[in-house]
């Protein structure tokens, strides 16, 4: 084995520059528009249960990719549940740093079999550990428009 | 189980954070070189397999096509296999069952990556692969999913920063050795926990880098084998498997996905007792709590001991089970597929006794290769022997 390395700079290779402009428009999907609308409307977020393999999926799924049947049973979870990992983010998708590191975590609502990735907000990075109770906050039922950003975060309980 | 199979020749290209080399180029230097390694000439080359990972790095849509002519395939029979990540195993995998059915005699499997194409940094690329309606809203980043299974892992078992960062320490050390390295270093656990914190618990140092690479092999069928080489490292177990499409669902201190490939690798490989019959191994370490995860996915240490028989220095290259002597994808880099089939021409090297400084200590007569990848969900396994 012997190896070459022709350039040891990046900027020494001569480039030209072009992109790939790509624009889409996608739909929700018939589960998908259901909990959109739901959770614009109502404030409320529901899930798809599979009787068969006792499982929730939250977001609701039209069919189960377990066993294949499809799902029309729909569920109302809670806005509470655990949270099941986090992580304190510096960077951004580019590799720049972020002015405020974010929070972001992995929540498994009471009553879903499965986890929701969301944004952590309202509390200090040392407070979290894996195993805490945490809440969606959503946003005010006139700014929602049908999306994940509805939910504006996810906080930890208030303690009673 | 098909006709018999081997790997009979292997090549790459240095592994570089931004090549001169166009992909084809890359590909074309992975592929001649491995043809060389075993005296071939593409004439006697019956079919070609393509491993590269998304379009989108490279910046050319329809790569397999793109990378055709680099690859040899020139008037062939000509795929290209795409499991994200764990596309640089599978290809093997792919090229295996084209020999052992019978259908060819002889194939070239190349894998290339140039991700230095995108701009301004190809994290950038992942942003695409999230669901559409549920999480690119979020503007999610790659390093989240690491960085949540990296602290779930770390939580359950209760290990710290320090017992992950001495797989960073080993890998990039055991770079030293290989002449294709991007980024061996010798490198103290202070260094590693004294990195940028990109997003805790991942820093730094716990990842690998962006590169272009290329790799390739020579895959035959026994009669040609034997007759090519003295010395044919026998496919003996190929395993490949999908836990749940959504990320999120899987059970994130625990890669099963890994364990139901290698299960099946095992199982064609006549392996009951993997942490014994297994003597050196390449798990799949884009991060260094990678390799600890698949390591006990692989049954190669029971589940939570990864990183207490890592802290022995059983996993070094003098140790009872060396896990990837070649410097991994955190010191030799990592070119996506063209990173997987390196750690496959790695077992082929060193059960060939043909590593040079990277050799390892212990005689091999078993070794295996595994990747992971697509949304984090694929596993890819395969068994080499001689």
């Amino acid at each position: 084995m012997a190896f070459k390395t022709r350039i040891t700079k990046p900027a020494e290779a001569k480039p030209w520059y072009g992109d790939l402009p790509v624009e889409s428009l996608y739909t929700m999907g018939i589960a998908g528009e259901k909990f959109f609308r739901t959770l614009k409307d109502k404030g409320k977020i529901i899930g798809s249960r599979c009787d068969k393999c006792d499982y929730v999926y939250v977001p609701p799924k039209m069919y189960c990719e377990r066993c294949f049947e499809k799902l029309d049973k729909t569920v109302i979870v809670g806005l509470v549940g655990t949270l099941n990992s986090f992580t304190y983010v510096y960077i951004d998708v580019d590799g720049n740093p972020l002015p405020k590191p974010e929070i972001v975590g992995l929540i498994n609502l009471d009553g879903a079999s499965t986890n929701l990735m969301h944004r952590l907000g309202e509390c200090k990075m040392d407070d979290l550990c894996i195993g805490m109770r945490v809440e969606a906050v959503l946003k005010p039922a006139k700014q929602r428009t049908g999306s994940i950003n509805d939910i504006k975060y996810f906080r930890t309980t208030k303690k009673k | 189980m098909g006709r018999r199979v081997a790997v009979v020749g292997a090549g790459m290209t240095k592994f570089v954070r931004r090549a001169q080399e166009t992909g084809k180029e890359l590909a074309w230097e992975a592929a001649k070189a491995a043809l060389d390694s075993c005296g071939m000439t593409l004439d006697q080359i019956d079919c070609v397999v393509l491993g590269t990972a998304p379009d989108t790095f490279d910046g050319v849509h329809m790569k397999g096509e793109y990378l055709a002519d680099g690859a040899g395939a020139w008037g062939k029979p000509y795929m290209r296999s795409y499991v994200g990540g764990g596309t640089g195993v599978f290809c093997p995998i792919h090229g295996w069952y084209h020999l052992a059915s019978g259908h060819f005699d002889t194939c070239l499997v190349v894998c290339e990556e140039k991700m230095s194409s995108y701009q301004p940094h190809p994290q950038g690329a992942f942003l695409t692969i999230f669901d559409h309606t549920t999480e690119r809203p979020l503007k999610p980043n790659l390093l989240w999913i690491f960085a949540l299974e990296m602290n779930r892992y770390m939580t359950t078992y209760g290990f710290n920063k320090e017992d992950i960062a001495r797989v960073a320490v080993k890998n990039k050390k055991n770079a030293l050795d290989h002449p294709a390295a991007q980024i061996p270093e010798q490198y103290t656990i202070e260094d590693i926990l004294n990195s940028e914190v990109l997003a805790w618990p991942v820093q730094r140092l716990d990842v690998s880098p962006v590169s272009d690479g290329a790799v390739a092999l020579v895959m035959a069928n026994e009669h040609v084998a034997r007759r090519v080489t003295s010395k044919p490292v026998w496919v003996e177990g190929v395993g490949w498997a999908l836990d749940t499409a959504y990320w999120t669902n899987r059970d994130l201190c625990y890669p099963r996905y890994v364990e139901v490939a290698a299960r099946m690798a095992y199982r064609m490989a006549g392996i009951t007792d993997p942490a014994h019959e297994i003597h050196v191994a390449e798990p799949y370490d884009p991060f260094d709590y990678k390799e600890l995860h698949h390591m006990e996915g692989l049954m190669l240490c029971e589940r939570g001991e990864a990183p207490i028989i890592t802290a022995e220095g059983k996993t070094q290259r003098d140790g009872e089970l060396p896990i990837c002597p070649s410097g991994g994808l955190l010191g030799v880099g990592n070119p996506i597929a063209a990173a997987g089939l390196m750690k496959v021409a790695e077992i082929f090297w060193q059960l060939r006794g043909e590593a040079g400084k990277r050799q390892i200590a212990r005689k091999a007569k078993h070794g295996l290769a595994q990747a992971w990848g697509d949304l984090m969900q694929v596993g890819t396994v395969i068994v080499l022997g001689i």
